[in-house]
């Protein structure tokens, strides 16, 4: 009974401390994304707007559960949810269905997940207790050698199904919290020089598809109707949307098809056309006040953990959408990245409302002080 | 934990450290969400103006419109070429990434059309990018649906509905009529249908006489299409114009029924209004379907049409040319009495007549009558009724051939008739000039000969000697030949072409002779009753008779190939009192014009008589 009461009136209390701000512009966030949908699918709510829904739902409900664990829970079992996840890519290649020439899937119990979504995350969870844990007078090895390796291993996974637009995203989130933690820039000008150096040893190693992309992002002319054709529409989508648009389920490009993948990879597009620079620089306005509040939240964390975890969960966040309109926008290369809450896309949204409830989690839990661990 | 000794970590405070990392990352994504921004005004305000474009170039596709072709009807207003709906596919380069793909994928979605990918390639390739090319011309309704349902596999592929000529009179009128088929490279400029590549044009006949009339001028439409080019909405068109109708002077009925005379025969008809130039037929034998080349035609069809010996793709009525024989003879007699002969004087007939001629060993050349054994003496009247040749040899010996082929030009003769079409022939009246010009060797005694019995280099097309024989019967008044009613060739001539009024009656009286009394060439083939045909018959030869086989005898006609035998020609007028109409027949290796030729004119004339047609104009007019 006493315990109960003390669950209930914890839960209450935990209830209470949510930052509502945040909740709500995800909240509103979906709704763009349910408007898309909507129209996208023509006014049909039972497709698209329907799952998409069912979905949000299902990510509340996560970010719920992980508000609820005691942040030390999370921290002592940091690694194993890790390792879980890192399993799960590895069985992929035994397992995983296949689509579109690689294998990124895998089903449980009748629902195909992404491992590589779940990923970013979980690897951000890992390297947040790894440098909570690491001492100013620790060892070379131990500061930067092993937490390379547990980033490397999930990206090296990612690659081999292949989906280097994750892998890419996973390893930005994971070298964004080296940053964050305060390793010497020094490592960081050697890094960025000794990649830029390799680069052309890597180019060998990419697929052919994967060299047609960049390719073609540097040159959309070269293959208009081939590669060059997504990137090519997506502009002249957004282009003629103009400054307000073309209306509400009036988008030519999208409504007529010219527009590809446009309810996951390029739905910001097909926004851009039916509400002009109007729309999407308020969607914008969104994602910076989302990430804003996210950083705020995070640096009221009392733990180096709570600020790591906030700050990746944060930082993977803001890549996600910084790629997903870099990509439609012909600033990046099409690398396949959804737009978080708004792209149709079961696992991205579940991994991202994920997320968002270890960020809240950290939040509510901001006085809590973690002692450090034997790694 | 201030100062770090081994300098991996930033010498800070750690969460002074974190603090400013954290700024610095934020300034960073301030930085790049600036960016962004930046590349949206730039996409969406400054370059709004050419994505529009853009956008509107891949919703919008412009596509022509066909016009329907101009409707042929007859005298009485009897369509006689039509136009059908049909179902087409096209594909349009432009439109698609891989015709070649495409291509296979329809095929394998209609595995029994025949489609030849190849073919189709090397069209598309030839054609600019945005003109369709048709795959499959006429394709059953079942298809047509099959393709519809499947348009989005068939990127480029569009099923349309088009038009397809059809002629209501079949072959009876197909050389006449003419068809229509895909336009050619060489016409490709002068036809503005030409964009489309389904359009036909006429090929031969009335139809590419007409062309330009009958074509319509092409319609546009712009429509919204989507992604793999279904059309979702119309934005505007403009309406094609069908093109004019046109009327022939023919009578379908008529036509047919000479047609069918001629079933079984290789040759030719042409019925002739004397009053007015009208051609009321113009028949030819063996013929075609001329609804074939509505579908694209097979390849066998085609060189079989082509190497038969009896050339039915050949107008015979206008294309082929025959020496006119002893058809040639009224006007010969014409020329004569223009020369001052008598038509009483008579000359004698022994059956052959000598010329010197120094480069045979005899000294002699001679020239034959038809008649062995002569006809004695003959007079003009009775040198047409019984066609005695050795009576004309003497006539074209004395006025010369340069009068001879003055008066026969004068009615029509070595001329063609209808200006407008293309494949008609317009024979050879020969002169001393023309053989100098042509043959380059001088005119000799001998070519007088045969020119006055219309053998040697003459040549005449059966209207030819239809409209010749039409202008002598209407009082040696001038015809302007008829055969479309159109504006531009209005013509009333008010010019008597005869010398003199009263050498009509002469060579009236002559011809009535040879048909309707007995011994006459043509008596056998008589009308009895109240109207009657008079005419004139001929047969020209087609090979040498040598000197071994006159004395071994004539072999026969009928024991000859078929393409040695003569041929046989009539021409001839009626009824004789008021004529109405003149008819000329043209039996291809017929043997004899009495034999082959005059009873099919007898019976196109007992026809005319006694049908009754009402040969009148029914208007019709341009809606």
């Amino acid at each position: 009974m006493f315990n109960q009461n003390n669950f209930y009136s914890s839960a209450l209390a935990k209830l209470q401390s949510i930052n509502y701000p945040l909740l709500g512009l995800i909240i509103a966030l979906f709704f763009v994304g349910l408007a898309a949908l909507y129209s996208i699918s023509n006014g049909d709510f039972n497709s698209w707007p329907l799952k998409h829904s069912q979905r949000f739902i299902l990510g509340l409900i996560i970010f719920f559960i992980v508000i609820f664990f005691d942040l030390r829970l999370i921290f002592g079992y940091a690694y194993v949810i890790f390792f879980l996840s890192i399993i799960s890519l590895v069985i992929i290649p035994f397992f995983g269905i296949e689509s579109n020439g690689a294998t990124r899937w895998i089903n449980i119990a009748g629902i195909s997940l992404q491992p590589s979504e779940f990923v970013k995350y979980t690897l951000i969870l890992a390297l947040a207790k790894y440098f909570h844990s690491i001492n100013n007078d620790s060892s070379f090895i131990k500061t930067l050698i092993i937490p390379l390796i547990i980033t490397i291993v999930p990206v090296m996974l990612v690659i081999i199904q292949p989906d280097l637009g994750t892998a890419l995203i996973i390893l930005l989130g994971g070298i964004s919290l080296f940053w964050i933690s305060g390793l010497n820039y020094k490592y960081f000008i050697v890094g960025v020089f000794s990649i830029l150096c390799s680069l052309p040893v890597l180019w060998q190693y990419l697929k052919d598809y994967q060299k047609d992309r960049v390719l073609t992002f540097f040159n959309p002319e070269r293959d208009p109707l081939g590669n060059g054709y997504h990137i090519m529409q997506s502009k002249i989508a957004l282009g003629s949307g103009g400054i307000f648009g073309k209306g509400y389920m009036e988008g030519t490009q999208s409504h007529l098809n010219f527009l590809p993948e446009m309810q996951t990879d390029f739905i910001f597009t097909m926004l851009g056309e039916e509400f002009g620079f109007i729309g999407t620089l308020l969607l914008l306005l969104i994602y910076a006040a989302l990430i804003m509040i996210s950083i705020r939240l995070a640096l009221k964390s009392r733990s180096l953990f709570s600020k790591y975890l906030s700050l990746g969960v944060c930082n993977v966040f803001f890549i996600y959408v910084f790629v997903n309109i870099g990509m439609v926008t012909g600033l990046l290369p099409v690398v396949g990245v959804p737009l978080p809450f708004i792209s149709y896309g079961g696992s991205s949204m579940l991994a991202v409302m994920f997320g968002f409830g270890l960020l809240m989690n950290c939040y509510i839990n901001r006085n809590i002080i973690i002692e450090k661990t034997n790694y | 934990m201030k100062k770090s000794g081994k300098f991996i970590f930033q010498k800070y405070d750690t969460e002074n450290l974190i603090n400013r990392r954290a700024a610095l990352v934020t300034i960073a994504k301030a930085g790049v969400f600036s960016v962004l921004v930046g590349r949206l005004a730039y996409l969406q305000i400054a370059e709004n103006t050419n994505y529009k474009k853009l956008s509107d170039k891949n919703r919008i596709t412009h596509r022509f419109l066909e016009p329907e072709r101009g409707i042929i009807f007859d005298l009485q207003g009897r369509p006689m070429a039509i136009n059908k709906q049909k179902y087409e596919i096209i594909i349009i380069k432009e439109e698609t990434r891989d015709v070649e793909k495409s291509l296979v994928s329809l095929k394998s979605l209609l595995p029994h059309a025949s489609i030849d990918i190849e073919k189709i390639l090397k069209e598309v390739n030839s054609r600019k990018k945005f003109i369709p090319v048709g795959i499959i011309d006429d394709l059953t309704w079942e298809d047509f649906s099959k393709i519809n349902v499947n348009i989005h596999k068939l990127e480029g592929i569009y099923p349309q509905i088009g038009f397809k000529r059809y002629y209501t009179q079949g072959e009876s009128h197909s050389h006449l009529i003419g068809y229509v088929s895909p336009i050619s490279k060489n016409e490709e400029e002068s036809n503005p249908l030409s964009k489309l590549s389904t359009a036909k044009a006429g090929k031969i006949g009335v139809e590419k006489a007409k062309d330009a009339i009958l074509r319509g001028k092409l319609g546009n439409k712009n429509i919204e299409v989507n992604a793999s080019g279904r059309e979702i909405r119309e934005l505007d068109r403009v309406n094609s114009v069908q093109g004019n109708y046109i009327q022939l002077t023919i009578d379908s009925e008529l036509q047919k029924f000479c047609y069918e005379r001629l079933k079984g025969l290789s040759g030719s008809v042409s019925v002739i209004n004397v009053k007015n130039g009208e051609f009321y037929a113009l028949a030819s034998s063996p013929s075609y379907d001329p609804n074939i080349f509505s579908k694209s035609i097979s390849n066998e069809t085609w060189k079989n049409l082509l190497s038969d010996k009896y050339k039915p793709l050949i107008n015979k009525s206008i294309s082929n040319q025959y020496p006119p024989g002893s058809t040639i003879k009224p006007f010969v007699a014409l020329a004569a009495l223009e020369s001052g002969v008598s038509h009483k004087e008579t000359f004698f007939c022994d059956g052959k007549h000598l010329i010197e001629d120094t480069s045979l060993e005899s000294g002699y050349k001679t020239f034959h009558c038809w008649k062995k054994e002569g006809h004695g003496n003959v007079d003009m009247t009775k040198a047409i009724k019984v066609s005695c040749d050795v009576y004309f040899y003497q006539i074209a010996r004395r006025i010369g051939i340069n009068k001879i082929a003055e008066v026969c030009k004068r009615y029509g003769l070595g001329e063609k008739v209808f200006k407008s079409l293309y494949e008609e022939k317009s024979g050879v009246v020969p002169n001393k000039q023309w053989k100098l010009e042509n043959l380059g060797s001088r005119w000799m005694v001998g070519d007088t000969l045969s020119a006055g019995i219309g053998q040697g280099y003459f040549l005449t097309t059966s209207a030819q000697l239809s409209l010749a024989l039409a202008q002598l019967i209407n009082d040696g008044m001038r015809l302007s030949p008829k055969l479309i009613y159109d504006n531009e060739t209005v013509n009333i001539y008010n010019e008597r072409i005869i010398a003199d009024p009263g050498y009509l009656k002469i060579i009236k009286n002559a011809l009535d002779e040879a048909t309707n009394a007995p011994g006459g060439t043509s008596y056998r083939s008589r009308i009895l009753g109240k109207y009657k045909m008079a005419g004139k018959t001929g047969t020209s030869q087609v090979r040498a008779i040598s000197i071994k086989e006159r004395e071994e005898g004539l072999i026969k006609n009928k024991d000859l190939p078929w393409e040695k035998r003569d041929h046989g020609l009539f021409i001839g007028y009626g009824p004789t009192i008021d004529p109405k109409y003149a008819v000329s027949v043209i039996i291809e290796h017929g043997g004899s014009g009495s034999g082959s030729a005059a009873p099919i004119a007898s019976d196109i004339f007992k026809y005319l008589f006694e049908k009754k047609l009402n040969l009148k104009r029914n208007e019709i007019f341009n809606v």
